[in-house]
């Protein structure tokens, strides 16, 4: 019982992880239909501004600087990139972003360098802030857990509760009409693009010590992030955090109980030969398929249910 | 008439001829070295690139190769893709390279390798030599092995069982725990040590035995961190490289893991970098080299080799993270004077058997399979070093410190190489 609830709390802290790195593309697409794939490397440029800036005037002030440079950054790509654009539509904004994150990481390597920087976690917060199982948690994985709530509870009390919300939300569904109210809709999806951006950065400031910052690493997590979204729903924040959690807490079960993918085929009156021609298949434990577990979950959610768990629009 | 106009004939053709022999007297021997040199792993072949030529100009200041001849660095760039490293020996073919040198991927290599098999069978009169400094699949020495192919560096089973020996030594090991990722490489690595420990160190167990999806797939090992702290395992020992051994890294400092870490790759400038000192030294991380700059042994080399890596640190603001970029080069020049020819067949024959004096001890290129033996060092990260690590000028304050050697007849294994010689 114990090992299970390890397992679930370990599941939890990688699943906040993993809602980190998607809140602010899941903002974006469902604020403004954008699929981002320049996300993961605003997320980087995150990560290495922290560096930059940590290095002269440590972790606290980078974790506010960081997320702003890199806002401005992307309201920048919104006004002169994205928004000529956009009367293209989506397959050309698409386009545009996947061009953008290799533009973004080929600066990377030419301003920081083709290896990795070694951006670290503030000494401050390397404590130990309680053990279980033998296992040392420091202050910063806890504080990474409550960066990780405290921007959800954040988006959610904006989006549902505050005029800019409201009108936001409006410039979705109906833009003409929000614009015939007097509202400016260019410069709010601007905002809105720029303030996305930034929460990517802010998951890179608090991630970047931990995954390694690298040019590569953008590349790595484009992927996860956008199984998280597409399994949440796409354009639900709650959805978003709902699936990560649950690839979190499926990942850790599929580590800590290591059974043989045989012995969860025989569950279900199917028997794997050992010597057959699964047998490559047949001698795998769930802790080697745990990392795809994500994408499998994703195939069956698109076969099953294309909207993902709280969508309200089709992938 | 006609005699003299013969006699103009002879003149002008012992002037061609002549003139031919003085061209290639002064022509460079080239070696083309395919490497990334764009991408995300663009470093790796820049910081070769950057050995190469610094070992090659020493040998051209001293006099060059085959009475004055100087050697010539071609970088190719395969952008880390094997379909564009098999592009870049066509273009050496084209551009009448005989010599080529690859290390980065194994796969890479293993394009190479059956590239020439098939060129220098069909144009016996344009051979290839292949100069393998860092690719480490077995089998390229073993049923793949080829004459034109000659490896200076331990392949994985030699790297594996010269940890395992080591690890087989220490009182203080008794339980491992092994990760590694889940491709070619990290399963080889991964059978060699089930092999070395039941033949070398049967007293070991082996609490775990994980392979994880390599390449940055996963992204928090603190899962791992948890099994190996509930498997009382008292030392890890992985494969892994780039962000699968970072983020392992960082993961265990992070939650004080007390188990050492012993992997090949941990002195790589990238991993350092990426890691930092403070998690290094946390895990007490060990690689395997066969030299580093803190060893006793190494003021205790020739004083001009002495010099010639410390101006190459100076030059170039990178300590040398391992000794075989200069005896590649070296015994290269050496076979090149003992083959009195730049016949890649003649080369490679004075290779084989070829013995190199290194800083520990001799070295040997073992001509029944073309696989270089040498002495290996396993060694800590430390804070406390004479020599920190420097790359690109940065100075990481840490560097190596020696725990133990293991000799190259401790880490050679036989071969079932049957080569077939031109």
């Amino acid at each position: 019982m114990e090992s299970l609830v390890f397992a679930l709390f370990n599941g939890v802290l990688y699943g906040m992880l993993l809602f980190l790195l998607a809140s602010g593309l899941t903002l974006i697409f469902s604020m403004m239909g954008v699929l981002n794939f320049a996300h993961a490397s605003f997320f980087m440029l995150g990560a290495y501004f922290a560096y930059e800036v940590s290095s002269y005037v440590g972790f606290w002030p980078a974790l506010i600087f960081a997320p702003v440079i890199v806002g401005v950054i992307g309201a920048g790509v919104e006004r002169w990139g994205l928004r000529p654009v956009h009367r293209f539509g989506h397959v050309a904004e698409l386009l545009f972003t996947f061009g953008i994150a290799y533009v973004i990481e080929e600066a990377v390597q030419m301003i920081w360098g083709r290896v990795p920087v070694p951006y670290e976690i503030p000494a401050s917060m390397t404590f130990t802030l309680f053990s279980w199982a033998g296992l040392d948690y420091s202050a910063y994985r806890v504080f990474m857990l409550v960066i990780s709530v405290g921007i959800f509870v954040a988006l959610f009390a904006l989006l549902t509760y505050t005029r800019i919300g409201l009108i936001i939300r409006a410039a979705v569904s109906d833009p003409t009409h929000v614009a015939t109210l007097g509202h400016d809709v260019p410069t709010i999806f601007m905002w809105t693009f720029g303030f996305g951006c930034a929460l990517a950065a802010v998951a890179g400031v608090v991630g970047g010590n931990v995954l390694g910052t690298e040019p590569a690493m953008a590349l790595m997590l484009g992927p996860i992030v956008f199984v998280v979204i597409v399994v949440g729903g796409l354009g639900s924040l709650g959805g978003a955090l709902i699936a990560a959690l649950l690839i979190g807490i499926l990942d850790r079960l599929a580590l800590f109980y290591d059974v043989g993918l045989a012995g969860i085929f025989s569950v279900f009156g199917i028997e794997l030969d050992p010597e057959g021609t699964f047998r490559d298949f047949a001698r795998m434990t769930s802790a080697q398929v745990a990392p795809v577990l994500p994408y499998l979950l994703l195939v069956l959610m698109l076969i099953f249910k294309p909207r993902g768990l709280f969508g309200t629009r089709d992938v | 008439m006609s005699f003299m106009r013969f006699r103009r004939g002879l003149a002008v053709a012992v002037a061609v001829v002549l003139a031919s022999t003085v061209a290639s007297a002064d022509e460079p021997v080239r070696i083309g070295l395919i490497e990334p040199f764009s991408g995300p792993i663009a470093a790796v072949g820049r910081d070769t690139l950057e050995g190469y030529e610094f070992f090659a100009n020493e040998i051209n200041t001293r006099g060059g190769v085959l009475g004055g001849r100087h050697i010539e660095i071609v970088p190719l760039d395969n952008a880390m893709n094997a379909e564009k490293t098999t592009q870049m020996l066509r273009k050496a073919v084209d551009d009448g390279l005989r010599f080529i040198s690859q290390g980065v991927g194994s796969n890479h290599a293993l394009n190479i390798i059956k590239f020439l098999g098939k060129h220098n069978r069909r144009n016996p009169d344009q051979a290839i030599l292949y100069l393998n400094y860092a690719a480490v699949t077995t089998s390229f020495t073993n049923e793949l092995c080829s004459f034109w192919h000659f490896r200076f560096d331990a392949n994985v089973d030699m790297k594996v069982a010269a940890l395992v020996t080591q690890l087989g030594r220490s009182k203080r090991v008794s339980k491992v725990y092994m990760l590694n990722q889940n491709y070619a490489y990290g399963q080889a690595f991964q059978a060699a040590a089930q092999r070395m420990f039941a033949e070398r160190a049967p007293h070991i167990e082996i609490v775990g035995d994980e392979l994880i999806v390599p390449f940055g797939k996963v992204l928090d090992f603190t899962a791992y961190i948890a099994k190996i702290q509930a498997s009382g395992a008292d030392t890890v020992l992985t494969g892994n490289w780039g962000p699968d051994l970072i983020r392992f890294v960082k993961a265990a400092a992070e939650a004080h893991l007390p188990t050492p870490f012993y992997t090949i790759y941990g002195g790589i400038p990238s991993s350092i970098a990426g890691i930092g000192a403070n998690d290094g030294v946390a895990v007490s991380m060990r690689q395997l080299t066969e030299m580093h700059e803190n060893d006793p042994l190494f003021d205790q080399q020739d004083p001009a080799v002495i010099d010639a890596l410390t101006r190459y640190t100076k030059q170039t603001g990178k300590s040398t993270y391992s000794d075989r970029v200069r005896w590649t080069v070296e015994m290269f020049a050496a076979a090149l004077d003992a083959a009195g020819t730049d016949d890649p067949a003649a080369v490679g024959r004075a290779l084989e058997g070829m013995v190199f004096d290194g800083p520990a001890g001799p070295v040997v290129m073992r001509g029944e399979d073309h696989q270089i033996l040498m002495p290996m060092v396993i060694s800590t990260m430390s804070n406390e070093v004479a020599r920190p690590f420097l790359y690109e000028g940065r100075n990481f304050g840490v560097g190596w410190q020696t725990d133990d050697w293991v000799s190259a007849n401790a880490s050679a294994l036989p071969t079932t190489c049957e080569m077939k010689r031109p």
